[in-house]
């Protein structure tokens, strides 16, 4: 396995554990950082117009995640 | 656009409870396993799942958790991992080597070739998204 290999994998799996820790941080009492779930859904709010544009992100972006990792 | 109907979570339908849609996502999941990426099967499956998913949570036929009225202060702190996933996807994608920089797709891959594992992101990713759809 190269230098470079271990880096990215490494840095892959700290972005996992920030991931993690940044909701684990979340989840305590009184605390002033929004779940991962709130900031979604405080992001699916935003309209533009009639038009609910982050709702249509966010599900358009998930459904891709799915499509990109199960079906190609 | 019409605005959908905002039922709350406590006047959800009868369908839309855990011990109801659990279940056929353990099923979807353990079919969506079985097919391999790049396959029609794949495809379709996660068109037709993504797409009812979709229109649910469009059309409002599921039940929502009230919205955050404001966002707390230190949302910015979710920036720190998103921010450095970004990069790291970026980087490793730009260098087009599969082996000494790869993508995250390009490292799931061997993970989600086996059946059991490929099971059970397919779960995650019901989920979460059915997590989504009642926001």
């Amino acid at each position: 396995m190269s230098l470079s290999r271990i880096v990215i994998v490494s840095l892959f799996a700290l972005t996992a554990i920030l991931f993690a820790v940044v909701e684990w941080l979340s989840r305590r009492e009184n605390s002033r950082i929004p779940s991962l779930g709130d900031l979604s859904g405080f992001v699916m709010q935003y309209r533009v117009g009639r038009i609910p544009v982050g709702r249509v992100a966010i599900f358009g972006f998930w459904w891709w995640v799915g499509w990109h990792f199960f079906a190609r | 656009m019409d605005q959908p109907p905002e039922a709350t979570a406590a006047a959800a339908r009868a369908w839309d409870r855990p011990i109801v849609v659990l279940p056929v996502f353990v099923l979807i999941a353990l079919v969506g396993g079985l097919f391999p990426s790049f396959s029609l099967l794949a495809n379709l499956l996660v068109l037709a799942v993504g797409g009812t998913m979709v229109w649910v949570g469009m059309s409002g036929r599921a039940g929502r958790r009230p919205p955050p009225g404001r966002l707390a202060r230190g949302a910015g702190w979710w920036m720190v991992p998103v921010l450095l996933l970004a990069l790291v996807e970026l980087f490793a994608f730009s260098k087009h080597s599969i082996d000494a920089y790869p993508t995250l797709s390009l490292l799931a891959d061997p993970v989600l070739d086996q059946y059991l594992a490929r099971a059970a992101c397919y779960f995650g990713w019901l989920a979460a998204f059915w997590g989504l759809v009642r926001r």
